[in-house]
């Protein structure tokens, strides 16, 4: 059976190294896309394998997909000279844990049948041609995870996780004039949550978004106040405050790619913003995309806070992060695959609600901007000069919500947009996404969201 | 008989039309360092079988990793094909039979990547970097194919080194690769690191960069990250898909006429080298891109079908897409280039490339790893917090200049293996955060 040979590898490993673990992972996925009223292809791939880690004077790790003893620990004695040439060590041990959990279904994806697939593809698609989107793909997948976890100090843990996510772009063209829009959902559950997302609606409201934008005026450059809606203040808190907490970025570890952070070299807490600012990472949250009770390093994970009132709070660890900062691991080590390496890496992630209704944070605004979602958007490798381009935006006069406008851009920096937030509403909404990280690129699910909040006196253009 | 044969004919017996296996086994080493010491070597060893297959027009494909899975998923992907829909893009894949001759390399050069990092480091440190991040790849793999119509495998594979060296908040970047035909002793890590390391030290007096329409050198990495994200465009899926500014200009000018652009995986000094595509076409050097002309879309059997052309050895049976893109070199040097520039900028990097409309190609993405100001030909000046934000349409028309000199670009995701000159780019429009 796949997967039985885990605790022989611990057992051996622990012999020959000052640390290991060993974590076996299979995959088993599907997915089904329609592409512009045509049923375009089914999917269905299994991957499963071995990482296993060992810690002497350097670090190493072996991925192997073998399920033969004899094949696996030849890979094993391999590996172990490399662990004797100089290197950074530094790992985090913790006090043994034997735990096991699984996400829940209620709509099982072993019991969902093709047509029921194809079906979710294929109305959404044919509902989007009906409402006059002249482009369109549809992508639905599934995923169930099997994992099991084990280290040399005695921690073992056990998960079987399911996952369900929805994916579109879309684009309409009249007169000339073309606007595009995609979108990403996805849930650590069954496909129940598809039924609860209430596609139809958003898809409906989407595609009137975008028809609208296609005769819509550009926004006059200049200073305005801005209320952002949750998919924008989703992926702010994903992008300028998640990103630079993860603290192997700040210690320089993702240099070459993903980059280090604007906070490397920073005395803590550093001031990011206004007191009215928190935000939180939290992978306990159930049905969440990003959802795990453990991480792939076998910690427990838990809610953290990476912004508290308008300052740094926490990092997000990993074992090889927290023994370089000196701290206990918090749960932020993940792996994408069973032959990834687990990095520092969000889960749900986003602003955390204020107490305001979301109708005070428009009263209060004279001459401003309601950008409601994001169409393109970047940011530089320390997290800091980003751009988010409105999707479905409007201009705000007097409390009221004016006429649409194209694409308007803020092209701002991480301590000025939350400096510039001066209330946050009740409500909160999240999105999902595949984080990408590492090299090779591991996306990792994850969901960002937050409340509206109201920015004063940013410039867009 | 082989695991390929045995899935083979057990399809067959299941009354599949078409089929076509691909099956890839590697052995792949990765050192990865930063601060200027080693972080974490990772060593794989991995075999995958990719399983597609196909009755009239309902199609699916399967993944599976070892012969105890045999039974289990050609029973799933038999009732898959039973049950899912027609697919009326669907033509086949490639029925000809093809002769492939001696193809891939019969081994690749072993090499200490811990040696070749640390002679990287070492390069960067001597130009005066205060540190350095980085890793090095030794790929072997070697694919085994076999269709309804052809079988083929080539060994292949290659090596990577990549180091972005940091001075203060400044920095700068080298990422080349190396194809199956590199030679021990042949990659000169010290010298990659020196030049990284240079970059870095000269740009570490930093200054806010300004919005508006600048003459831009681009180095073969931003140019190599421009043309990989925009190289689906030049797919035919795209351009079926209504999503891609090049639909609707095969045979009209789409860049200024010293642009030409091939795809090129037959040059095997790149890890882009393919000597087949998925569906067993032999690849061959496509002009996509002729001298400004649009000359033909990237095209597999089905989506050559479709469209009234040839395949041209790119498939993806369903979506077509670029092995190894490369830029033709011009005349002049990167040195005349940088000499020539009246007021302008010289960028060597970027990432995170994102379009807010494909049939447009309207993009953004963010300069980093060197950004300097050029007036009357010396740099004058380092710059940040700028953007690129035009369309490739407007990018690909002012070029006005490519070098003769070349680099095998490759980084992370956002450069795809690549051969590519620096370019000039005449009125590009930077914009800034405020």
């Amino acid at each position: 059976m796949a997967g039985e040979l885990i605790d022989q590898i611990i057992s051996y490993t622990s012999g020959i190294s000052n640390f290991s673990d060993a974590r076996f992972m299979s995959v088993g996925s599907k997915g089904i896309a329609y592409r512009n009223g045509e049923f375009e292809g089914m999917e269905s791939s299994d991957t499963s394998g071995y990482a296993i880690r060992l810690v002497n004077d350097s670090m190493a790790f072996v991925y192997t997909d073998s399920e033969d003893w004899t094949e696996v620990r030849s890979k094993i004695d391999l590996l172990l000279p490399k662990t004797r040439r100089h290197g950074k060590n530094k790992i985090s041990e913790i006090k043994p844990v034997k735990a096991s959990w699984k996400v829940d279904q209620k709509k099982k994806i072993e019991d969902m049948s093709i047509e029921e697939r194809i079906e979710i593809a294929r109305g959404h698609d044919k509902l989007l041609d009906d409402l006059g989107a002249t482009v369109r793909m549809n992508f639905i997948g599934d995923k169930k995870i099997s994992q099991h976890y084990r280290d040399s100090d005695g921690t073992a843990i056990d998960a079987e996780i399911s996952r369900v996510s929805y994916y579109y772009v879309f684009g309409v063209f009249e007169n000339g004039q073309f606007e595009q829009s995609t979108g990403q959902f996805g849930s650590s559950s069954g496909y129940e949550y598809l039924d609860s997302l209430g596609l139809d609606e958003r898809l409906r409201s989407e595609v009137r978004a975008l028809r609208e934008n296609l005769s819509a005026p550009a926004l006059k450059p200049g200073k305005y106040d801005l209320i952002v809606g949750p998919e924008i203040s989703g992926i702010v808190a994903h992008e300028s405050c998640g990103h630079p907490t993860e603290y192997d970025r700040i210690i320089g570890r993702e240099g070459a790619l993903a980059g280090e952070s604007f906070l490397t070299g920073k005395e803590f807490p550093y001031r990011i913003g206004s007191d009215a600012v928190s935000v939180i990472d939290d992978p306990t949250m159930k049905m969440s995309y990003g959802f795990y009770e453990y991480d792939d390093e076998g910690i427990r994970a838990r809610k953290r806070y990476l912004y508290r009132k308008g300052y740094t709070d926490e990092f997000i660890l990993n074992r090889e992060s927290a023994a370089i900062l000196g701290k206990e691991p918090n749960g932020g080590g993940r792996s994408s695959s069973w032959n990834m390496e687990p990095l520092a890496r969000m889960s749900t992630t986003y602003i955390e609600p204020g107490e305001h209704e979301i109708d005070e944070l428009f009263e209060g605004v004279k001459n401003g901007v309601y950008m409601k979602s994001f169409t393109e958007w970047n940011i530089d490798d320390i997290r800091f000069n980003e751009k988010y381009v409105g999707k479905e935006s409007y201009l705000v006069e007097n409390g009221k919500v004016k006429g649409r406008i194209r694409r308007p851009t803020l092209e701002t920096n991480t301590i000025k947009f939350y400096s510039s937030i001066d209330a946050v509403a009740r409500d909160l909404e999240f999105t999902a996404g595949s984080c990408g990280k590492g090299e090779p690129m591991q996306g990792v699910d994850v969901w960002m969201g937050g409340p509206h909040a109201r920015l004063r006196d940013i410039y867009l253009k | 008989m082989e695991t390929v044969d045995r899935i083979y004919e057990k399809l067959s017996r299941m009354g599949m039309d078409e089929i076509v296996i691909n099956e890839v086994s590697s052995d792949i080493e990765q050192l990865r360092f930063s601060l200027n010491s080693r972080d974490l070597l990772n060593q794989w060893y991995e075999n995958e079988y990719s399983v597609f297959t196909s009755r009239g027009r309902r199609m699916a494909e399967v993944t599976l990793k070892s012969e105890s899975e045999i039974d289990t998923k050609l029973n799933e992907l038999k009732n898959m094909i039973d049950r899912v829909p027609e697919n009326p893009s669907f033509f086949g894949i490639n029925p000809a039979k093809q002769y492939y001759g001696n193809v891939g390399s019969p081994s690749i050069a072993d090499i200490d990547l811990q040696d070749l990092c640390e002679s990287a480091i070492n390069g960067a440190v001597e130009a005066g970097a205060e540190r350095s991040a980085g890793l090095a790849y030794l790929v072997k793999f070697k694919h085994v194919l076999k269709t309804s119509y052809n079988e083929a495998e080539y060994s292949g594979g290659g090596a990577e080194l990549v180091i972005r060296s940091f001075s203060g908040t400044s920095t700068g970047q080298e990422s080349l690769h190396f194809g199956p035909a590199f030679k021990a002793g042949s990659i000169d890590a010290e010298s990659i690191g020196r030049s990284a390391g240079e970059m870095a030290v000269s740009g570490k007096d930093i200054s806010q960069g300004e919005e508006g329409r600048f003459k831009v050198l681009m180095s073969p990495y931003l140019i190599g990250n421009i043309i990989s994200s925009s190289s689906e465009f030049l797919s035919y899926y795209a351009v079926d898909s209504g999503m891609s500014c090049f639909a609707g200009k095969l045979g009209y000018r789409v860049s200024s006429d010293v642009f030409t652009l091939v795809d090129d995986p037959l040059d095997m000094t790149g890890v882009g080298y393919r000597p087949f595509d998925d569906e067993g076409t032999p690849t061959r050097s496509n002009v996509l891109i002729e001298n400004g002309i649009l000359k033909k879309y990237m095209q597999s059997y089905s989506t050559g079908k479709k469209s009234g052309y040839e395949t041209t050895g790119n498939a993806g049976i369903i979506a077509p897409a670029a092995w190894q893109m490369r830029i033709e070199s011009g005349k002049e040097s990167f040195r005349d280039m940088i000499a020539g520039m009246k007021d302008g900028l010289f960028i060597n990097n970027a990432w995170y490339t994102r379009y807010q409309d494909y049939k447009n190609g309207i993009f953004s993405t963010v300069p980093r790893d060197g950004v300097f100001r050029i007036h009357n030909g010396e740099i004058t000046g380092s710059v940040s917090g700028i953007r690129i934000s035009d369309s490739v349409t407007g990018i690909l028309k002012n070029i006005s200049g490519v070098s003769n000199e070349t680099k095998n670009t490759k980084w992370w995701e956002e450069i795809q293996p690549s051969i590519m000159p620096y370019v000039m780019v005449d009125s590009v429009n930077i914009s800034r955060s405020f």
